[in-house]
């Protein structure tokens, strides 16, 4: 018995040997000696999905990416959960903002093909986006020069028109929530400049948005304008838990569910 | 000859260590296999579909944001931008990285295991394969026999370099049976990508090509096996020279850790390339992920390792030939 057991592993470990070492003479082949051939993106080709699923898909900045809010949901967070409490239908969210990004970064990012992919499917989207390119983290107000706004502003204007036409080139059925600015520096020396800038901002951005079909520009602005340090995170720029909680029932509050399925 | 090394074999294979070896293996596939089914279960609920490319943009996003944050250091930013560069590239061609299957977790196991857990088993088998002899005494009776000294020896190594690839078989054969009864034992045929290579911070993906699972898994398997063929050679030379079989363990152990623990922090002392012990990730090389230090390749670390085993060999066989035994 002992000698038979002896005898067997002997012969695996003999077979075994061979198996790894035709396994080095694979890799030497393969990894040393390959000729390049390069290989061509495919996309993958799928049609909309015909389930019940809600597909909500989330774009943008920070603001969407929930930072400063501790627990990490964010205004989509809270919108989700206040989503679930309205509708028994499964959601789906992909959020696919990245902070910091700027309108310019943004309509890059819609152009790769797994984004398309995930606008397509989507019944909902929201997205944030102009914080960085209006206050570029806190530089602009140091030297307010009016002119130099006015070109930020321009630049991002054509931007956020392209990304308008893009999300609707890609998916012409779904809702967009485009969430505007509201003025985090409101408490500041020159809180009433800052503010009538942030003002008019909102209102070219929501000019645009009023170009295209159910595209909905949300006002933030006046959430914060009375305690506005009571929802700041304590870097004094994103919301806190309760500023995000404040977006997100209010973008809520514009989805409605009836028994035929969405809107 | 060949009863030389069945004799050894036997010796081996009574001592029962192989067995032991195999269960180890079989309780942590099982709990790694439960593990990942927790993940994978909590993936799946967090963003509400199984479908891969979701998940996979997620995981990119997450990266990206990574990156975006203040305060991350500057090889972990390197790391996370060459796997970024990496996730787009599979996402771009429509390729599953991780489809869920047994030969996908062997492929992980593999990867993860051939650094510490594979050279580990390997030193339980041959820490005392020589050494035993020499404190138990038995080796003057074996040296009395009317043999050459070298061909003792050498059948000891054979032994040795066929217990290595029965543990790799085991762990191979393990990996997939107890992982299937979960994730299935499908999953061959699936397509993934070699060939990346880094240069700083970019992927160069020039030479990048589709390999078969099957195929990639040899490959992997194959470089495992040679990783432990020479921890195994360097534990036999130690075996050699020391009588004590757990000073013999020490040495190896201190030397396998401090290879892990080094590997995350020698990116600036760069002669360090030339250690063994941070060469042990060669599966890296074919996964593409940026190596310890700038200048790495699959044929450089083959080539150091590949050294360090022959000066092993000859100085174990050195030693054992002209050393007096009393």
């Amino acid at each position: 018995m002992k000698i038979n057991s002896v005898k067997i592993i002997t012969v695996l470990s003999i077979l075994a040997s061979g198996l790894w070492i035709l396994g080095l003479g694979v890799m030497v082949q393969d990894q040393f000696f390959h000729q390049a051939t390069p290989l061509p993106p495919k996309v993958a080709t799928e049609a909309k999905t015909n389930d019940r699923t809600l597909h909500l898909v989330a774009l943008g900045d920070s603001l969407t990416r929930g930072t400063g809010d501790e627990t990490g949901k964010g205004y989509v967070g809270y919108l989700v959960d206040e989503l679930r409490t309205k509708t028994k239908q499964p959601l789906q969210l992909t959020n696919l903002a990245i902070k910091g990004l700027r309108s310019a970064e943004l309509v890059q990012q819609l152009r790769q093909p797994e984004v398309e992919r995930q606008l397509k499917q989507a019944d909902f989207v929201f997205m944030t986006i102009g914080g960085n390119d209006l206050f570029q983290g806190g530089e602009a107000l140091r030297n307010l020069s009016f002119a130099r706004i006015q070109q930020t502003k321009a630049m991002y204007l054509r931007n956020l028109e392209t990304i308008f036409r893009t999300i609707r080139a890609v998916n012409p059925h779904a809702v967009v929530f485009y969430i505007s600015l509201y003025n985090p520096f409101k408490q500041l020396n020159n809180g009433k400049t800052t503010s009538e800038i942030v003002r008019q901002w909102n209102y070219d951005s929501a000019e645009v948005a009023a170009r295209y079909p159910n595209i909905i520009a949300v006002p933030t602005y006046d959430l914060f304008e009375l305690h506005v340090n009571e929802y700041l995170y304590s870097d004094q720029f994103h919301p806190n838990k309760e500023g995000y909680k404040l977006i997100g029932e209010r973008v809520a509050s514009l989805i409605t569910f009836t028994k035929g399925g969405e809107k | 000859m060949i009863n030389l090394v069945y004799n050894e074999m036997l010796k081996i294979v009574r001592k029962k260590r192989l067995f032991i070896i195999a269960a180890i293996i079989a309780v942590l596939v099982g709990l790694f296999t439960y593990a990942q089914f927790k993940h994978v279960q909590e993936v799946q609920k967090r963003l509400g579909t199984n479908d891969w490319r979701t998940q996979l943009q997620q995981q990119i996003i997450d990266t990206q944001n990574r990156l975006n944050s203040s305060g991350i250091s500057e090889e972990w930013r390197k790391f996370l931008q060459i796997r970024l560069q990496q996730q787009q590239y599979y996402l771009d061609h429509d390729i599953n990285p991780s489809a869920p299957g047994a030969p996908t977790f062997m492929r992980m196991f593999v990867e993860n295991s051939i650094e510490l857990f594979v050279p580990l088993m390997v030193m339980v088998v041959v820490a005392d394969l020589v050494s035993s002899e020499a404190s138990g005494g038995t080796m003057k009776l074996l040296l009395t026999r009317p043999v050459k000294r070298w061909k003792i020896l050498l059948s000891k190594y054979i032994a040795m370099v066929l217990s290595v690839s029965f543990i790799m078989l085991s762990l191979a054969v393990l990996s997939y049976l107890i992982s299937g009864a979960v994730f299935g034992y499908g999953g061959w045929n699936l397509p993934l990508l070699t060939g990346f290579a880094v240069h700083g911070e970019e992927l160069n993906t020039a030479n990048v090509h589709m390999l078969p699972q099957w195929k990639y898994l040899l490959i992997e398997l194959g470089l495992a096996w040679f990783v432990a063929l020479v921890v195994g050679t360097l534990t036999f030379m130690l075996s050699v020279i020391m009588r004590s079989t757990a000073a013999v363990m020490g040495i190896m152990l201190a030397a396998l850790i401090s290879g892990a623990i080094l590997s995350n922090m020698v990116s600036s002392w760069e002669s360090a390339k030339y250690l063994f012990m941070v060469n042990l990730r060669l599966t890296d090389y074919i996964s593409g992920t940026a190596p310890p230090i700038a200048g790495m390749t699959l044929g450089f670390s083959m080539a150091v390792l590949a050294v360090w085993g022959l000066a092993a060999l000859i100085v174990s066989f050195f030693v054992f030939m002209t050393r007096d035994v009393y």
